[in-house]
């Protein structure tokens, strides 16, 4: 009897414990189905709309190599300019030009 | 020794032809003066680098771009989606076109605050108006060529004003429409504009600007001149483009940087039939003019206030097209009011920007 009891018991533990499982996993289901929904309105919204970017990651990667040396070579370019330009304002200033014409 | 002489024996060939030899010694011989406003030499050239990059990403998007009401915002789209960057390509038309409209703006707003166009320089302030009005155009005719939801409605709220001008207004939107109503044929015509006459508009434009600053030269700062002090200056070759290049090569940094990063999207194509979207805003260089609009109240005693707002609009304009025959004695009071009025306008375009976008 004792047995038949307990084996109720937890025959009902066990309902207990699975239900609400149960009503979380419909609920998740639903969920599941709602951002599936939302995924596909989305899609369709995208559709319509075209927001440019890379289309995967060796483009993404590309563009911000490109960016990185482009970047460098500019500074690198403005030091040299930088230098060029002292030495012809220094070669102005002491009329090397000017000198050489006469 | 073989390869000199044949260099020099080349070098002779195309100078005997084009006088090459006579443009650099020209280059060499022109100075440009050193002073504390010397920044704003720069913002010229900066306009011109930005020119010469719409002038080849436009060659690049006119490829593949397909003016008709069917195809045009497809085109632009299996542009951004279909051809290798083309997005980028795009995107550097687009933010290039805003830069140099920026930078016309600024380059306008320091030579009415320096009154460089004073007396013997007032063609090339008229022919810069000209040309700011001519790129303005280039921004607007631009605008529509996506054929987008936004692109159609802000084209047709533009293309509206002018029919508040008394007698020829109806005939102006009529000229700009291709008809009662912004359709196919609008798009066309605006293409046509974008690509072919506004080009051919712009090159006699800046051909006369060139000349008149070659002719010219820079303008020295109005105390310097009055004082008749001795103003350093330096070559413009190659001293002077040694300076230029640093400001264009950090220029074109930032030009495609941003453009990758924040290129311009591209919505649904327009229908003709559906009511105009919320929230429609022309590019951030009309907004001041679209928000004095906007403020202005339906009626004026017994006149139109759109009337009243698009005419007092054409007479600032025309102001400030003669403004270096109305600024005629610039050191004195009157002179110093209209660089008054400079920094008041330039308060109440910022107001009215952000105004519009709140």
């Amino acid at each position: 009897m004792m047995w038949k009891m307990k084996r109720l018991l937890a025959f009902f533990l066990l309902i207990l414990l699975l239900f609400p499982l149960f009503l979380l996993k419909l609920n998740f289901a639903q969920e599941v189905m709602e951002e599936e929904q939302n995924k596909i309105t989305q899609a369709e919204e995208n559709a319509e709309k075209i927001v440019p970017s890379p289309k995967d990651i060796k483009e993404s990667t590309g563009i911000y190599v490109f960016v990185a040396w482009m970047w460098i070579a500019i500074i690198v370019l403005i030091y040299i300019l930088r230098l060029k330009i002292k030495e012809v304002d220094r070669l102005f200033y002491i009329r090397f030009f000017s000198a050489k014409k006469k | 020794m073989n390869l000199l002489g044949k260099k020099e024996r080349a070098q002779s060939w195309f100078d005997e032809r084009f006088g090459i030899s006579g443009i650099v010694k020209f280059l060499r011989e022109k100075k440009i003066p050193q002073h504390k406003h010397s920044l704003w030499y720069y913002t010229g050239s900066a306009i011109m680098l930005f020119f010469v990059i719409q002038v080849i990403t436009g060659f690049m998007l006119i490829f593949y771009y397909n003016p008709t009401l069917a195809e045009a915002n497809k085109s632009v789209g299996r542009l951004m989606t279909e051809i290798p960057m083309g997005w980028i390509i795009r995107s550097i038309h687009s933010w290039s076109s805003s830069f140099m409209i920026a930078f016309a703006f600024i380059h306008l707003l320091s030579i009415w605050i320096t009154k460089a166009y004073r007396r013997p320089r007032e063609l090339t302030w008229m022919s810069g108006v000209f040309l700011l009005g001519v790129t303005l155009a280039f921004g607007f005719t631009g605008y529509l060529l996506p054929w987008d939801d936004l692109s159609l409605s802000a084209t047709k709220v533009g293309t509206d004003i002018p029919r508040s001008i008394p007698i020829v207004g109806v005939w102006v939107t009529k000229l700009l429409r291709g008809g009662e109503d912004v359709t196919g044929d609008t798009l066309t015509r605006f293409f046509g504009f974008h690509v072919c006459i506004l080009p051919v508009f712009i090159f006699i434009l800046l051909a006369v600007h060139v000349y008149l600053i070659q002719k010219l030269g820079m303008s020295l700062p109005l105390a310097a001149e009055r004082r008749k002090e001795k103003v350093k200056e330096l070559p413009f070759w190659p001293n002077f483009v040694y300076r230029e290049s640093v400001v264009w090569l950090i220029l074109l940094g930032i030009l495609f940087t941003v453009a990758i990063f924040l290129p311009p999207s591209l919505d649904k194509s327009a229908d003709l039939m559906a009511p105009a979207p919320e929230g429609i805003r022309p590019e951030w260089y009309f907004l001041f003019l679209f928000q004095i609009l906007k403020i202005f109240p339906a009626k004026i005693l017994f006149i139109n206030g759109d009337t009243v707002a698009i005419l007092l609009i054409l007479l600032a304009f025309i102001l400030f097209f003669f403004l270096p025959l109305l600024d005629n004695k610039p050191s004195e009071k009157k002179g110093k009011f209209i660089t008054f009025l400079a920094y008041v306008s330039i308060v109440f375009a910022v107001v009215m920007t952000v105004w519009s976008l709140l």
